[in-house]
């Protein structure tokens, strides 16, 4: 355990100090604060405030994360294979296990991060609003649209990690994350929405995270989801530590 | 401290690790030699327990490295081949996180830090960023890194490649003071380095150890005959016919220099042949400025011994 924390410190600082890290942050924030600008002028325009929480944790944020999560994870163990640190890491007591479990939370503290402003944004929306008609009815819907976007990144954040560990490459990394980030999140996006036979599109809507962010956002929290994504998220970071135990040169 | 039995490492397209056995005894310090990719770094990288062996056994101080590979780890303090660091943190930083990840407790931590930057030369750079040190310092914190848990034995991949003679002189003396208390495994393709600390050599060549002993031992053992060189001044054909003529003797070499005096190697039995040349000299009435054997240095023996080997298979 005191291995993880010492691990784990030196995770978080150093996904804090990368220059990818800022980058990250920038076009992040950017984005979610342009989102909810746009929330505000439809408020504004006379809008409900039905489809809000919604906006904030699902919907166009949903496509963002296929690139930004792979930019934070891409130099887990590519660098550290890179740098040659993964032997010196690996020839100390530890075990494959405690750091991939600390390389997944020190990136899942750093996306939580990110999603912070996001957080502020509603309490802002909640206290400021002048028209008690444009205040949040409950905090439900967003805590459950933050349980949401928590899973679906942790999921993310582990597919990242297991890239990662498979090459000495960051770019490679990256873009191997992105492409098998898109194929699950289009795939079952299409499945849940476009396809013909209503049998697929169930299948679809039970996996699709697109699908899911917009109902935990609506404060839909089921069970089945949650340990849809657990299991997921266990399934490939076992592999990261596999492949850690098993490619060493 | 170690002890390899028949360790066996195949990589997709070669062997690179033949069929190994070797035991180091506590408070060696051996030198593990080997010309470029005879399996140095994987030997090693096997005893770290980093990579696996496809066959055979490994011990370090009693412990399994495939049953116990954790308290084994923790008696290792391993140095590696590119000495890699993370160019972003502090030298204490980084000396810091190494003593939690290897279990150094919290108390004796500080300590422990203080006493091995001042071993390694590192009391003024501690908090200086590692990227921006220089490779000897690099190399000392690679190494300072290497001695924070006080492990029993120590194991350098190429100590000192990369650094200038000043800095290789300083860390072959913190290698020698170290000898007091760690049982050390280095190894070089620097030979006066070898020859400078090692109480024993241990030669590796295509994945098999092809010599072991004494620096001393392995001279004797292969040169059973002696190599003279002599100067006189003579007719160069005659000498080399007469030289040559005498039993147990080879003439190797031989050339002219200025002023009528003529350069010789010669292959001898034994050095005491040396008065037979001499002899002959002074019947001949050949003037002779030089008679010496020449001193076998650790590479000929080293190229020799690899040759050998090489030829052998």
């Amino acid at each position: 355990m005191r291995t993880f924390l010492s691990l784990f410190k030196k995770e978080v600082r150093t996904c804090f100090l990368s220059p990818i890290a800022f980058v990250v942050m920038f076009f992040f924030w950017v984005l979610t604060g342009l989102n909810f600008w746009w929330l505000l002028v439809q408020l504004a325009d006379g809008e409900s405030l039905m489809m809000a929480t919604q906006q904030m944790f699902g919907g166009l944020i949903c496509f963002s994360l296929l690139v930004i999560v792979p930019l934070i994870t891409m130099r887990l163990f590519a660098e550290e294979r890179k740098l040659g640190t993964l032997e010196s890491l690996l020839t100390t007591p530890l075990t494959a296990a405690e750091l991939v479990a600390a390389k997944f939370a020190g990136s899942l503290v750093f996306y939580v991060v990110l999603w912070l402003p996001v957080v502020a944004y509603t309490i802002i929306q909640q206290k400021l609003s002048p028209v008690e008609a444009l205040q949040f009815p409950d905090f439900g819907a967003l805590r459950a649209g933050f349980l949401g976007v928590v899973l679906v990144g942790g999921l993310y954040i582990a597919i990242g990690l297991l890239m990662s560990s498979l090459t000495s490459n960051q770019i490679v990394a990256a873009i191997s994350g992105f492409a098998l980030l898109s194929i699950l999140f289009f795939s079952t996006l299409f499945m849940a929405y476009t396809a013909p036979s209503p049998a697929v599109r169930l299948v679809g809507q039970y996996l699709s995270p697109y699908a899911h962010l917009l109902d935990f956002s609506r404060g839909m929290v089921d069970s089945r989801t949650i340990v849809l994504y657990l299991s997921y998220t266990a399934w490939f970071l076992f592999a990261a530590v596999k492949v850690v135990e098993s490619k060493r040169t | 401290m170690i002890k390899v039995s028949g360790v066996t490492k195949k990589f997709p397209a070669r062997l690179a690790v033949d069929n190994v056995s070797f035991e180091v005894e506590r408070g060696e310090i051996v030198g593990f030699l080997g010309p470029n990719g005879a399996g140095k770094t994987t030997t090693m990288r096997m005893l770290t327990g980093y990579l696996p062996m496809n066959a055979g056994k490994i011990e370090v101080a009693g412990f399994d490295i495939a049953k116990d590979p954790q308290e084994v780890r923790r008696r290792i303090g391993y140095l590696p081949e590119s000495c890699p660091l993370y160019p972003e943190m502090r030298v204490d930083e980084y000396l810091r996180f190494r003593a939690e990840l290897k279990g150094v407790k919290a108390p004796a931590r500080k300590a422990k830090m203080n006493e091995v930057k001042e071993q390694c030369g590192l009391t003024d750079v501690g908090k200086r960023i590692i990227g921006q040190l220089s490779k000897g310092y690099r190399q000392r914190v690679g190494l300072a890194d290497s001695l924070i848990h006080d492990p029993d034995l120590l194991i350098l991949d190429e100590p000192t490649v990369g650094l200038d003679p000043y800095q290789i002189r300083q860390v072959r003396e913190l290698i020698k003071q170290l000898s007091d208390r760690h049982t050390i495994l280095l190894s070089t393709h620097i030979l006066p380095e070898v020859e400078a600390i090692c109480e024993r050599i241990m030669i590796i060549n295509e994945g098999k150890i092809v010599a072991s002993d004494t620096e001393q031992n392995l001279h004797r053992k292969l040169h059973a005959c002696s190599i003279i060189e002599m100067e006189i001044m003579a007719d160069k054909n005659e000498v080399v016919s007469r030289i040559g003529g005498m039993e147990g003797m080879d003439i190797r070499n031989a050339s002219e220099l200025d002023a009528g005096w003529v350069w010789l190697e010669i292959e001898a039995d034994s050095s005491a042949m040396r008065v037979e040349l001499f002899n002959l000299a002074v019947t001949e009435g050949w003037a002779l400025r030089e008679l010496t054997e020449q001193e076998h240095s650790l590479e000929d023996t080293f190229v020799q011994i690899t040759r050998n080997a090489g030829g052998a298979q």
